[in-house]
This record gives structure tokens, C-alpha cells and sequence, in this order.
């Protein structure tokens, strides 16, 4: 377990950049290249685009609208905000119970440096996280399956009632999350794992022969160290939450209803479905401000990180 | 056979496409001559013959119609290398209804060639006519008397081949043909048993064939759904489709409202806001939602796959499904023990009336194909409508859609589901819905509408109605293909 | 105490195997028929079958072809972006040119976007350039989207390796060349095996830009898997469970032989440590 956490507490000292110039663009220039042509010329298409009214099966050329995809946004065409409101229950509830979950199995797991086979349950442990999330999408939705899927067998085998849970407006939301937690939840104990090893076990041993209670060690010790790796840990885990797609498309498409409709499966309908291209690009730009917001709150805390060593 | 196609070129460096393919066949007749003399009918030499032509087909994955078309295609092979001297091999992709639509769009707004000809559903004619990524088949149709087919009705020119509604334009031709059709376990029903149980309880005989199923209301066939539905024993009565993916639960909520006397539009004004929200189709949603007391758990979320399952699984005794997947629903331990009837009436006594949803999907041609691939193609469309080709299709279990097969007497006796198919396909009893361009979105937005109603998320069919309506009507609007939303609107939400 | 610790693995082994039963129940169903797999109760003791295995490769033509894809695109892309993202990486290192901040920042939030945003604007270029279904029009735009998570990983462990090295490599007349892949190179190995994977299983398991810019040529199995659910006789379980089983093998079998390597791959070099 011996993690520690980021070695770079001390940058190397600053060289002038100028002095190297050829040298520097040589060895920036493929992944600027890169970037300008898959990134910047898109995103300027992109933001572009957001002015016009563009329907790709319309066969007619885009025509300029200013500020009219953005307003009808903002005025909630296409139920807009519950999109939103949606993904951020989605994501706010699914990260806490990542969290809860990760943290508590984390240090379930602390002590099995010994077990027997410990990287192959490890391995079992984090496997749902490199499964091709289609085809997770796709094999629980049998598994939920009201007629034949083995949960409601489980669940009439111990005498509860059947659930159609991705049929039932009431738990289809739910469902889709309670698989998203299933997912990531190893990723929590994976990173709990990281910020447990970085406790100086110098000051565990202290707190050992004090006999502090395991809830004051937890937080005396345990967070105080390990928080900023919990801290990136949650933060990587709400931005790709925000992201959910692939899971939610083989499983509900967003329905019943709008129940499991986040942003990225009305983003995806509205641009690859109905090709209204003008609209989502708008639809685009406002993720895309969300994104930045989130991006810059995790350098934040990465920064603080290494401004605290 | 390509007598129509081959005149001389003109000059010229810029030529149409028609042009070209006619320049190309010149050329071929000039320079190759007749290398190949047919054993039965002397022709002119094909401009084609020779060479080696790789076709590709997009069709929906998972559909049966579509892929016994692939499987088929092999035969067309044969025929042409016999017919018209050339080589030609097929690749195939696929994708699922809800998604071929992206599929076929995504590839066609690059002027890709990646798919010679694609198996389209027909409400989007107008979405792949209206930017030009498919050919307006007047004219070939016109070069090709082959392709001149007398339909077994209306129906089917309105609902694979015209775009706009009510125009002359043709864009497609049938690849098959598809209605509704209510599959029942004939085993059950010839149970004596229950017929006196079904006798002692209504009053009324068990309705046991094919005439009393076409003669029955939906009011008598609930007595016979309820009577099989048995949740202990895990059967239930029937099955529907409720699922939020694609058009399921429109297709099959819209005979409750057309069969009554409700309307989804106003085709020439684009007028939405007070024909869809209307008493009538209010009361044909509330009526769907009630059928599902009598269907398993889950069926609000039952497409086309889920009814098969359920139903070859024999946990249901009926189920309302698309003619076309027959061949899957009647499995070998199934065979002799289903009966293929007409969906019931709606509606009492002499008013009562059937309307049911068009299925079944049209073939389409890329425009951008270039003159040997456009040239395949056609060949290819004469061939799937020759009379043995059709019989062929049906007898593997397809639903061709020209009179002369469906006319023939032997027609009925090809598949089990022929004679209900045939009926439904009668003026009147089925139509399509739109055609427009923005069909994808108005259906998007009905599909979560009607979804949220079917489980329960909204009790109000009246105020989900009035944001269908809102919100479609705004999507032609947007495009002016309707008249700007009245105020009522202005309230609406899901 | 031992049956103490006993009780402790037990209990740590039941938590790894129930995270994992829904994977095993997947895996169980690729050897089960169709009856089997739709029986109620389900079984657990059945007659295993390969029938479904043989399927894929004799009912679906176009199986190999998907396969063969998936390794391709993802082995080519990721080999590309961690190439040009370990230079990258190197200059913003050492040289802190101006806006390095500012660039670090900008890859990471396009990593950040939800697919469709990012793959809109890609789609309308590449309808208009007629670059779609094309293997090296989607490898280059996989490297695109593997680039920031290597460049970030890259950046964090070349920061930790000391500026010595390069500079007794430059005083004993050593080329930056030399330098570079000679010296510095080899102690970022974890690094780039770290960015390597990870990006690898990313770009293994992608789905929707495969689906919207890829096509008949370039289909992968991610994409099999979402279009081959349906099949004639209605849900396609055994294909499905079958191919599932297949594909999910190289990811496992990486993260059971790079396990050391698992955190920093998806912290992107953020946090580094074994667990």
C-alpha cells in the first residue's frame, strides 16, 4: 500500500523557453496540430453554428438566428432545465453514494495487503469499470427484465413484490443510477485505497497508542491527509457522471417519459436523431461552459494540493 | 430490358447523371457488342456485363423483413451474372429501427456512397427527399416498365412511395409490406374447457377464427383477453407495444384514436394544436393504458423484441404485432397453434370501425451512387418485384405488397399471417402518419408524452395532448410548414 | 487471530464476488441456449454450450471484421497520441513554455465534455471533408480524444523525474534526441505504460463516436453489441452474452497485469501510487 501522493510538490526550476524555441515547437507542434484541427476549428464550427438554425434534413443552407437557439434554450424548449436538473440529481446522488460506498469498502480493504489472491479480487473488485458500458447497458436491462431477468426473480424468490424497474417511472431513474454506482463505486475504493496509503504511518501509529477513537482517527488523520485524493476522486467522478451516455441509451433511451433523459441523451437525440444542428450546438456551447466550470474547480483543487505540498 | 435507358450520348464534359448512365451504356453496347447471348430472351448487351460491381444494402437490424432481403440478395447475384453478364456481391449493415435513421443520415449528408441502397422506414421519405440524398424515382419508374407495378391498394403508394403527402413525387418502393395483426394461441382457444368457462361467464361464444376475430370490438375482445389473463399461472391476456424507443407506442396508440374518429394533423396546413389534443384521442389514450391490466409486467416498456419474447415463451395468449415478424413469433413449436386474425373493431355495433398503423419499409436509392451502382440497383428493384421473386419473399416469410401476388389464390395459404396481412392492408383499415422532414423530432417528442402517460408519470391525457400538440406544431413552425402556436400554449409542459 | 484474519479475507473475497456476479452472469449466460438463458428461475446448474461462440463467428460475417477494428483503432490511435503526447509532455516539463497552464487546462476540458458536444462539430467537418468511415480519419480523432489524458499522465511523471538527468545528458555532448528518448524516456516507463492502457480501454469499449463518424469499414464490436441486440426472433441474448464475454477478456486481463498502474491511469496522472 504504498501509495504516495504526487511526487511534483517540487517543480523543476524554470528554464527559459525562449532560448529553446525551435526545440519547444518541434516538440509541441503534432499535438498542437492535434488540437487545432480536431478541437479549435470544431468548437469554433461549433459556436458558429449555435447562431444559425441548421437542420441537416432540411436540404436548405443554415440561416442566421443570433441569439434565438440560446434564448429558446434558456426559456426551456425541449425542457431544457429538467434535462439539467436531472443530471445534477444524477450526478449529486450518484457521487454521494460512490463516495459513502467507496470510502467505507476503501477501508474495508485497507488492511488485506495479505490476503490470498488479492489482485485477483482486486481485479473482480474493478472490473465493471472496463466493461464496455453498451454492453453493460444492454445486459442489465435483462437483468431488471420484469419477466425474465434474474433481480425479480431474487426479489419474488424472498417474497417481495415484482418490480418493473426500468418501466416504472417511479424506479427507473433509480435503476439507471443504482448501475452507474455500480460501476464506479470501485473507482471510490480505488482512490480511498490512494488516499489511505498516503497517511504517514508514523502519525496512524501515534494515534494508535493514544487510543483515539476510530471516528476521530478517521477524521483527524485519515482526512486530513487523504482529502485531497477523496477530494479529485469526487470531482473526476462528476465530470464523467455528467457525461453519462452509453449506459442510459441501451437501457431506457431517456424514457419512460423523460425520467432518465440527462443532458448527453438529449444532446445525442436532438443533434443525431433529429439533425437539428443549429439548436444542439447551442444545446453544445452550454455543456460546454458547464465544462469549463468543472474543469476549473478541479485545478483548483489541484493547485491547492500542491501549494499545501 | 434497357432498351428505354440506351440512347446515344451527347457531348459534353458536365453531364447529368442520367446522362452519364446513358453515355456509359452507350459505350458499353458500342465496345463490348453482345458477349453474352441469353439462352431465353435475346437482349442487348448489358453496359455492365463483365464487370464486377460491389453492392451495399443498409437495412434494420434485427427486423426480419429486412434481413431475408439480405439473405435474398444472393439470388439476385445469380440472376444477373445469368441476365445481365455482370458480377455482383453484397455487404450488408445494420442498424436497429431507433437508430437507422442516424445511421443512413449521418453517412448520406457526407454524399457518401457507403450505402448503394437502405432500406428506410417510410415516415422518412421526406427527411432523406427533402435535402436530396435519395433519387426521385418518377422518372426511373417511367424508363422502367418492370417497376410500373399495379399495388394492392393506395395504401401502399401513400405510405413507401409519395412524398409529400398528396403529391405526385415518388421516392421508394415497398420492400415489404406490414400491418398490424393480432396473433392468438389457437391451442387455447380450441380448448372446450374454456369455451364453456368463456360461454358460462359472457354469454357468448368464444371467438375462435379468423371471421369472428374480424367481426369482434374491442369491448368483446377484453372479455376474451381477460378471460385468459391469469397473473398466478403467469399468463396474461395480451400484449402491446408501450415502449418509449422509437414509434412503438404511437403505432400502437393510434388505432385507438384513428379507429374513433381522431386525427394526428392537418397535412396541408400543418396544424397540430386542436386535432391531436382532442376528447377522442384523450379517451384513446386512457382506453391503451387500461389494456395493460391485462398484459405482464413490464409492458410499458414491450417494443417489437419484448412481445416476441413473451410470446413465444408462452406467457401471453394474444398479442397485437407487425405482420411482418410472423415468422419469429410462430416458432417450430408454435407452428399449427397460432391464429392470425384482424385486430379488433373499435367502437359499437354498426360505428365500429378498425384503422390501424401502416408498418413495413421502403426501399430507397442514394442519389449519390454513381452510374454503375444506380445501374445495379434498378436492376436489382426489377428483379425483387418479378413475380417469382415475390413468391419467393413470401414463402420465406416475407409480405410482398403488388396485387398480383397478394391477388393469387395460393396467397393465403403461403404463411399463417397472409390472409390478416392482406385484410389490413385494405383501403381504409390501415394508414401512415407523417411524412415530413422533421418527422424524427415530433415523434421524439410524442414518444416521451405518450410514454409518460402509459406509466403513470402524468394522469392528465388531455394536458399531455396539449404539450404534444405545442410542441410539434412549434417544430413546423420553426420551419414554416405551420402556422405560429396560439397562446394556449404558452403553459404547456410534460 | 488467524481465523480472525480468515473471517476478514472471506468477507473481502464475498464483496469482490458480489461486484463482480452481474459480470459472472453475463459470462454464465454466453454458455447457456436461448431457453436457458430466458428460464424462470434462472439457472445456475445448465448444460454449457459453445454454440454461441461458434455463432459469432459463422452467423455474424461481420465479426472478424468488427474484431479486427477494435484492436486497430485502438492500438494505432493510442500508440499515435502517447507518441506526440510524450514530446508534448517533455516540452511543457522542462521548458514551462508560456500558456502552459493555459493548454493543460484546455485539453483537460475537452476530455471533460459529454460525447455528443464533442463528436457535433467533428461529424459536420468530417461530413464536409468526406473523411467519415475512414480508419485514419477516426484514428486520428481517437489519438485527439486520447491526447489530454497523456499528456496529463506524462506531464506528472516527467515533473518527477530530475532536470539532472537531462542536463549531465546535454554536458556529456549528448543530442536532445539522446536526451529525450534516451535518457529521460525510460523513467517515465510506468507513465507511458499507465497512459497507454488506459487510453486503450477507453477507445476498446467506445461507442458513439464509432457509431456517428465511423461506418460500414471502420464498425467496432461496441458497435456490433448496440445494433446486433435485436435479432430476428427478438432480443439477441445469446449474442450479446457471447460477445460480451469475448470482449470484456483483454480489458480484465489488462487491469489484473497492470494493476499498479490502475490509479494513475484513471486519475490521469493526478494521483500516483499502487493500491
Amino acid at each position: 500500500m504504498a501509495a504516495l501522493a504526487d511526487t511534483a510538490a517540487l517543480p523543476p526550476p524554470r528554464r527559459r523557453a525562449d532560448s529553446h524555441r525551435g526545440l519547444v515547437f518541434v516538440l509541441l507542434a503534432p499535438v498542437l496540430a492535434f488540437f487545432v484541427v480536431f478541437n479549435t476549428i470544431p468548437l469554433l464550427w461549433l459556436l458558429g453554428l449555435s447562431f444559425h438554425s441548421f437542420s441537416l434534413t432540411s436540404g436548405q443552407p443554415p440561416e442566421f438566428v443570433g441569439f434565438r437557439n440560446y434564448v429558446q434554450l434558456w426559456m426551456g424548449r425541449n425542457n431544457f432545465w429538467g434535462d439539467l436538473q436531472r443530471t445534477f440529481t444524477f450526478v449529486g446522488v450518484g457521487v454521494t453514494i460512490q463516495t459513502l460506498l467507496g470510502v467505507g469498502l476503501g477501508l474495508l480493504f485497507w488492511g488485506s495487503r495479505t490476503m490470498p489472491g488479492r489482485r485477483l479480487a482486486l481485479t473482480l473488485l474493478f472490473a465493471p469499470m472496463v466493461l464496455t458500458p453498451v454492453a453493460t447497458g444492454t445486459f442489465f436491462r435483462f437483468i431488471y427484465d420484469p419477466n425474465f431477468g434474474a433481480l425479480n426473480q431474487i426479489l419474488l424468490g424472498l417474497g417481495l413484490p415484482m418490480v418493473d424497474f426500468l418501466g416504472n417511472p417511479r424506479t427507473a431513474f433509480w435503476a439507471v443510477l443504482a448501475v452507474d454506482c455500480w460501476m464506479w463505486t470501485p473507482f471510490m475504493i480505488l482512490m480511498t485505497l490512494a488516499a489511505l496509503g498516503s497517511v504517514p504511518r508514523a502519525e496512524l501509529e501515534a494515534a494508535e497508542i493514544d487510543r483515539l477513537p476510530f471516528r476521530k482517527r478517521f477524521t483527524l488523520v485519515i482526512l486530513h491527509h487523504g482529502k485531497f485524493i477523496l477530494m479529485l476522486g469526487i470531482l473526476l467522478r462528476t465530470i464523467d457522471s455528467f457525461k453519462t451516455l452509453d449506459l442510459i441509451i441501451p437501457m431506457t433511451k431517456g424514457g419512460p417519459g423523460q425520467q432518465t433523459r440527462l443532458v448527453a441523451v438529449e444532446l445525442n437525440k436532438q443533434a443525431f436523431e433529429s439533425f437539428n444542428m443549429g439548436f444542439s450546438s447551442a444545446y453544445a456551447v452550454y455543456l460546454l461552459l458547464v465544462s469549463i466550470a468543472m474543469t476549473s474547480i478541479f485545478i483548483f483543487v489541484l493547485n491547492l494540493r500542491r501549494r499545501r505540498g | 430490358m434497357t432498351r428505354s435507358i440506351i440512347r446515344p450520348a451527347k457531348p459534353g464534359l458536365v453531364l447529368p447523371r442520367r446522362r452519364l448512365l446513358q453515355g456509359a451504356a452507350a459505350f458499353g453496347a458500342a465496345t463490348l457488342g453482345a458477349p453474352f447471348v441469353n439462352r431465353l430472351q435475346a437482349q442487348e448487351a448489358h453496359p455492365l456485363a463483365g464487370q464486377s460491381i460491389q453492392m451495399s444494402i443498409l437495412g434494420i437490424a434485427g427486423w426480419l423483413p429486412s434481413s431475408l432481403g439480405v439473405q435474398m440478395s444472393p439470388l439476385f447475384a445469380d440472376y444477373a451474372k445469368e441476365q445481365y453478364g455482370y458480377d455482383v456481391s453484397f455487404t450488408f449493415a445494420e442498424a436497429p429501427f431507433a437508430d437507422l435513421f442516424q445511421k443512413a443520415a449521418t453517412s448520406l449528408a457526407t454524399r457518401s456512397q457507403e450505402y448503394n441502397i437502405i432500406i428506410s422506414d417510410s415516415q422518412w421519405l421526406g427527411a432523406l427527399a427533402q435535402p436530396g440524398w435519395i433519387v426521385q424515382l418518377n422518372d426511373i419508374i417511367a424508363q422502367n416498365p418492370e417497376l410500373d407495378i399495379e399495388w394492392y391498394s393506395d395504401i401502399v403508394v401513400d405510405t413507401y412511395m409519395r412524398y409529400p403527402d398528396g403529391s405526385d413525387q415518388l421516392w421508394g418502393l415497398p420492400q415489404e409490406g406490414d400491418t398490424i395483426a393480432l396473433f392468438l394461441r389457437q391451442d387455447m382457444l380450441d380448448d372446450p374447457a374454456e369455451q364453456e368457462a368463456f360461454q358460462a361467464a359472457h354469454g357468448m361464444p368464444l371467438p375462435r377464427t379468423f371471421e369472428d376475430y374480424e367481426n369482434l370490438t374491442m369491448a368483446e375482445f377484453e372479455k376474451v383477453a381477460a378471460h385468459f389473463n391469469r397473473p398466478d399461472q403467469n399468463l396474461y391476456g395480451t400484449a402491446m407495444q408501450y415502449s418509449r424507443v422509437y414509434d412503438f407506442v404511437s403505432c400502437y396508440l393510434y388505432p385507438f384514436m384513428w379507429s374513433q374518429g381522431g386525427d394526428i394533423w392537418n397535412p396541408e396546413t400543418g396544424e397540430v394544436v386542436g386535432i391531436l389534443n382532442s376528447d377522442i384521442n384523450a379517451r384513446a389514450m386512457e382506453q391503451m393504458r387500461d389494456w395493460l391490466r391485462y398484459q405482464p409486467p413490464g409492458a410499458t416498456n414491450f417494443g417489437i423484441a419484448e412481445i416476441i419474447d413473451v410470446f413465444t415463451q408462452g406467457r401471453v395468449f394474444s398479442s397485437f404485432q407487425w405482420a411482418a415478424v410472423g415468422l419469429s413469433m410462430i416458432t417450430p413449436e408454435l407452428e399449427g397453434k397460432v391464429l392470425v386474425a384482424p385486430p379488433p373493431k373499435h367502437g359499437e355495433g354498426e360505428a365500429a370501425r378498425r384503422v390501424y398503423t401502416m408498418g413495413g419499409q421502403p426501399w430507397v436509392l442514394n442519389a449519390y451512387n454513381d452510374d454503375a451502382h444506380m445501374r445495379v440497383a434498378i436492376d436489382f428493384l426489377k428483379w425483387w418485384y418479378k413475380p417469382e421473386t415475390a413468391l419467393e419473399f413470401a414463402r420465406r416469410g416475407g409480405n410482398p405488397a403488388d396485387a398480383a401476388t397478394l391477388n393469387d389464390p395460393g396467397f393465403d395459404a403461403i404463411n399463417p399471417w397472409n390472409r390478416a396481412y392482406k385484410y389490413m392492408l385494405t383501403e381504409g383499415r390501415s394508414r401512415d402518419f407523417w411524412h415530413h422532414p422533421k418527422y424524427a423530432e415530433m415523434l421524439a417528442v410524442q414518444q416521451e408524452g405518450f410514454s409518460a402517460f402509459m406509466t403513470g408519470q402524468s394522469d392528465d391525457a388531455m394536458g399531455v395532448l396539449d404539450y404534444i400538440a405545442c410542441a410539434q406544431q412549434q417544430i413546423l413552425a420553426d420551419v414554416g410548414d405551420a402556422p405560429e402556436v396560439p397562446s394556449m400554449c404558452y403553459g404547456t409542459s410534460l | 487471530m488467524s481465523w480472525r484474519r480468515s473471517l476478514y479475507h472471506t468477507l473481502l473475497w464475498a464483496v469482490a464476488l458480489l461486484w463482480f456476479a452481474p459480470v459472472a452472469w453475463i459470462i454464465l449466460s454466453a454458455f447457456k441456449t436461448r431457453e436457458d438463458i430466458l428460464a424462470t428461475p434462472p439457472k445456475l446448474i445448465f448444460t454449457p454450450t459453445l454454440q454461441n461462440f461458434v455463432d459469432l463467428f459463422n452467423r455474424n460475417t461481420s465479426f472478424t471484421t468488427q474484431f479486427l477494428n477494435s484492436i486497430v483503432l485502438s492500438v494505432t490511435s493510442v500508440v499515435i497520441a502517447v507518441a506526440v503526447s510524450f514530446l508534448a509532455a517533455y516540452a511543457f516539463s522542462r521548458f514551462k513554455p508560456r500558456g502552459t497552464n493555459f493548454l493543460m487546462f484546455l485539453l483537460l476540458s475537452v476530455r471533460m465534455l459529454p460525447g455528443p458536444a464533442v463528436i457535433l462539430p467533428i461529424f459536420l467537418m468530417y461530413a464536409a471533408f468526406g473523411w467519415k468511415d475512414s480508419h485514419v480519419a477516426l484514428v486520428l480523432f481517437y489519438a485527439m480524444f486520447s491526447i489530454p489524458f497523456s499528456v496529463w499522465i506524462l506531464k506528472g511523471f516527467l515533473d518527477g523525474v530530475s532536470i539532472r538527468y537531462d542536463e549531465t545528458g546535454r554536458v556529456n555532448g549528448g543530442s536532445w534526441a539522446h536526451v529525450i528518448f534516451r535518457v529521460v524516456l525510460p523513467q517515465v516507463k510506468p507513465g507511458l505504460i499507465a497512459a497507454f492502457i488506459f487510453n486503450l480501454i477507453f477507445v476498446w469499449n467506445e461507442f458513439l463516436f464509432n457509431f456517428v463518424i465511423g461506418g460500414v469499414r471502420t464498425q467496432n464490436i461496441p458497435y456490433a453489441l448496440a445494433v446486433g441486440t435485436y435479432s430476428d426472433g427478438g432480443l439477441n441474448w445469446t449474442f450479446i452474452a457471447a460477445l460480451t464475454t469475448i470482449y470484456l477478456v483483454p480489458p480484465v486481463l489488462a487491469i489484473y497485469a497492470f494493476q499498479k498502474y490502475l490509479l494513475v491511469g484513471m486519475t490521469f496522472g493526478t494521483v500516483r501510487g499502487e493500491v
